[in-house]
């Protein structure tokens, strides 16, 4: 981990696309296949920290990480209270899949930016000496 | 069938990742366990929580318990020779072996992580650039232990060594002073 790998660097760069691909392909599929936010954010979320065992160096800005995650949560619990309370949800049947995945979406990408958070917290701030 | 060949195979997989001395190890076999505990949910239907384990077992976890042990702090123990293609003495190659497990198995025993790297550079490139906690140098049947004169656990290595036999070779221990020779 200290110093670079040439193969571990080139191998994990040929991946990126596909782990990225992948996490959002089981996130839009979430309500009718296994997995949905939860676990396609985490395979989102692999992705930054993968990025570290390449390129280990803080450059990512945690304060705007956790500020995208609280507006995140907050949508998360303000959507559905407006979906049911304004009786939309009757009115259209097909609006009810738009809104599982716009629901699959933002969970993932909550999971996903809480995740790296942890991650990175733990890396570069504890156990310092 | 296969499914209790996995069952079978996960209690396996975690009595050994318990009961190896490396930490490093370990690590790994909790990897394949929460591989093969994922495939085993997968065989018993539930393909939701088979993405969850693969996930955070197998990549999430591993690569934290790996970070954690580099904070840990790994002992980085150097092994160099005088001639190393010219060795041929059965005893000696045997004894260098019997030297490095006594000196893993020391640290082992204090709960320590060691970890031995093996090198062909000149000891001297070593000693000046590399970052050590042990270097050891072997020159025939002689041996060079360097250590730092803070680290207090170079008496009881000399300690150890006084008291265990080790036939015909020469074990001499030297202390460096802190920044004496190294730069790193």
């Amino acid at each position: 981990m200290n110093n670079n790998s040439e193969i571990i660097a080139r191998i994990t760069g040929l991946l990126y696309p596909f782990i990225i691909i992948f996490g959002v392909y089981i996130i839009l599929n979430g309500h009718i296949t296994p997995g949905g936010g939860f676990q396609g954010g985490a395979v989102l979320a692999s992705v930054f920290i993968s990025r570290y065992l390449v390129y280990p160096f803080e450059d990512i800005k945690i304060k705007s990480l956790q500020l995208a995650e609280k507006l995140l949560f907050f949508s998360i619990i303000m959507i559905p209270i407006l979906f049911l309370f304004t009786g939309f949800n009757y009115s259209a049947g097909q609006a009810n899949s738009y809104y599982l995945i716009g629901m699959n979406l933002l969970i993932g990408f909550k999971v996903c930016f809480g995740l790296t958070i942890i991650f990175f917290r733990f890396v570069f701030y504890e156990g310092e000496k | 069938m296969l499914e209790k060949v996995f069952l079978i195979l996960t209690v396996v997989l975690a009595i050994i990742s318990i009961s190896t001395t490396k930490l490093r190890r370990a690590v790994i076999y909790l990897g394949l366990f929460s591989l093969v505990i994922s495939f085993t949910y997968l065989l018993y239907s539930a393909p939701d929580v088979a993405i969850a384990e693969a996930i955070i077992g197998s990549a999430l976890s591993t690569i934290l318990y790996l970070v954690a042990l580099k904070k840990f702090q790994v002992f980085t123990i150097y092994y160099t020779n005088y001639d190393y293609n010219e060795i041929n003495y059965d005893h000696v190659t045997v004894r260098r072996g019997q030297i490095l497990k006594d000196i893993e198995k020391f640290y082992v025993d204090r709960e320590m992580e060691p970890q031995i790297i093996y090198t062909t550079e000149n000891f001297k490139h070593i000693l000046k650039t590399k970052n050590y906690d042990l270097l050891i140098y072997q020159k025939h049947s002689d041996f060079y232990i360097y250590g730092f004169e803070k680290d207090y656990q170079l008496d009881a290595i000399e300690g150890y060594f006084m008291n265990e036999d080790h036939g015909n070779l020469d074990i001499n221990i030297i202390r460096c002073k802190e920044g004496e020779y190294n730069d790193a």
